[in-house]
């Protein structure tokens, strides 16, 4: 090995060692400063990826109309499309009043924010919104705000703030964990998201339940309240079914939330929890 | 030397940002290019050992910074569970193995064989995804693997390693500006 390559390895081994022994604040603190100065960029990169769709789409409903042009519908097909826009207008203007009610009757003071970024990592389920430290939130804040969809029902908790971006960890991602309790029921546990595989609906585990629990499919799951992070009695899912284990119960919940069709989302701004 | 080496540091820091602009394609199985580490594989093949280490630490310290969650813990009284997630910093480690294997061939490389580095960045991709996947399947402690998820790392392997070609130009372009010989040098 040549003495410069003994060096460069010395080096990376020191700064491997570094890096493995950094505490979670000081890890915090780094990505917090990495999405900080990143976050200008992610809301142009957002609308890169709205063009990408929308060219997708494009593309997939050229060769449609092709074929109808072919069978010389034409000018049925020019009314079609004005009538699809307009359909389209018309949901959006429904979700825009939904979620314009919503504000008005959610018992939270609340942040309306729009979903710029969906899915921008590999692995992790998280999404980003048009709402950062600009604000009001907090680049660190002590506990994590809880974001909420137009529907009521829990989407996850804001992760990181830049300037006018934010990340959010859905509650389907495997880190997240929220205190959860069975309505009309004392049974209460921890809902954990599941892996789950390209193409196949987001699912929850509502874990640590007691082997004796009553559980009814569609039975609803609430936050609870507990534990500081979350405020009690948001709708998290219904549950599907239920398993018992050797040591504790555990049910499978579908989520309340669509997260596919997630466009706009409320962040909570009071403190969460007990 | 030194110029080229800061060059390709530029380039890696710079696909951070480029990254940000590269959507996922939705009916390819939400296959992405992956700039970072498809810079990064290339990068490993022109250059010494001891610059490639640097190269996989910047790479991997930067790409840990975007995709580990260091989540807020509540109270242990409730979550008395902490969740469990790679350790960040993990990625520096796979990054390296990576630039190792592409080292591997780097004398076909440097006999102007460019395009076997270009297959192998394919092949090293799919075997970080892959590994990548695995570990974190491991971590939290279940295990969801089908052929669905098998075309999403095979079709983001495929798909970065198509750009190989233009990153390699891209290289070669920036070694005649630096005045740095990749190929044919003994």
């Amino acid at each position: 090995m040549k003495p410069l390559n003994f060096f460069a390895f010395l080096l990376f081994v020191v700064g491997l060692v570094w890096v493995f022994t950094l505490s979670e604040k000081s890890v915090r603190k780094i990505q917090q400063l990495y999405y900080s100065s990143i976050s200008p960029l992610i809301s142009k990169g957002g609308q890169t990826e709205a063009f990408a769709n929308e060219f997708l789409e494009e593309v997939e409903n050229s060769e449609d109309l092709e074929k109808r042009l072919e069978m010389a519908i034409s000018e049925r097909d020019r009314f079609n499309l004005i009538a699809a826009r307009v359909r389209e207008l018309e949901a959006e203007n429904n979700e825009l009043r939904s979620a314009l009610d919503f504000k008005k009757r959610t018992r939270f003071d609340v942040v309306a924010a729009r979903v710029v970024r969906k899915q921008p990592q590999m692995w992790g389920k998280t999404i980003e919104i048009d709402r950062g430290t600009d604000d009001g939130f907090e680049a660190e804040p002590k506990a994590p705000l809880c974001v909420l969809a137009p529907n009521g029902g829990l989407v996850g908790r804001l992760q990181l703030s830049g300037q006018e971006v934010s990340s959010i960890l859905l509650i389907t991602d495997e880190v997240s964990q929220v205190s959860a309790r069975i309505e009309g029921t004392n049974e209460v546990g921890l809902v954990v998201g599941r892996q789950t595989t390209y193409g196949e609906s987001p699912r929850l585990r509502l874990r640590y339940l007691s082997k004796t629990a009553i559980l009814r499919k569609g039975m609803t799951v609430y936050t609870d309240g507990r534990g500081r992070l979350f405020p009690a009695k948001i709708p998290i899912g219904t549950i599907e079914d239920f398993e018992i284990g050797p040591v504790y119960g555990e049910a499978e919940i579908s989520p309340a939330v669509d997260f596919t069709k997630l466009n706009h989302v409320f962040v909570i701004t009071d403190s969460p929890g007990d | 030397m030194l110029p080229y080496s800061i060059s390709l540091t530029g380039l890696l820091l710079l696909s951070c940002l480029i990254q940000l602009f590269i959507p996922p394609i939705s009916s390819w199985y939400d296959a992405r290019i992956l700039l970072l580490p498809l810079i990064l594989l290339c990068g490993s093949v022109t250059v010494s050992t001891g610059i490639m280490l640097f190269l996989a630490f910047l790479g991997g310290f930067l790409w840990d910074a975007q995709q580990i969650f260091i989540i807020i813990e509540g109270d242990p009284l409730v979550y008395h569970s902490s969740p469990d997630s790679l350790k960040f910093g993990y990625s520096i480690i796979l990054y390296t193995l990576m630039g190792f294997l592409m080292q591997g061939i780097r004398p076909l490389f440097r006999e102007g064989n460019w395009y076997v580095s270009a297959a192998l960045t394919g092949v090293a991709l799919f075997l970080y995804l892959f590994v990548d996947y695995l570990l974190r399947q491991f971590v939290v402690g279940g295990f969801a693997f089908d052929d669905e998820m098998l075309r999403q790392i095979v079709t983001t392997s495929l798909l970065t390693m198509f750009f190989s070609p233009v990153i390699f130009w891209t290289l070669f372009r920036i070694a005649d500006l630096c005045g740095h010989t990749i190929q044919y040098e003994r």
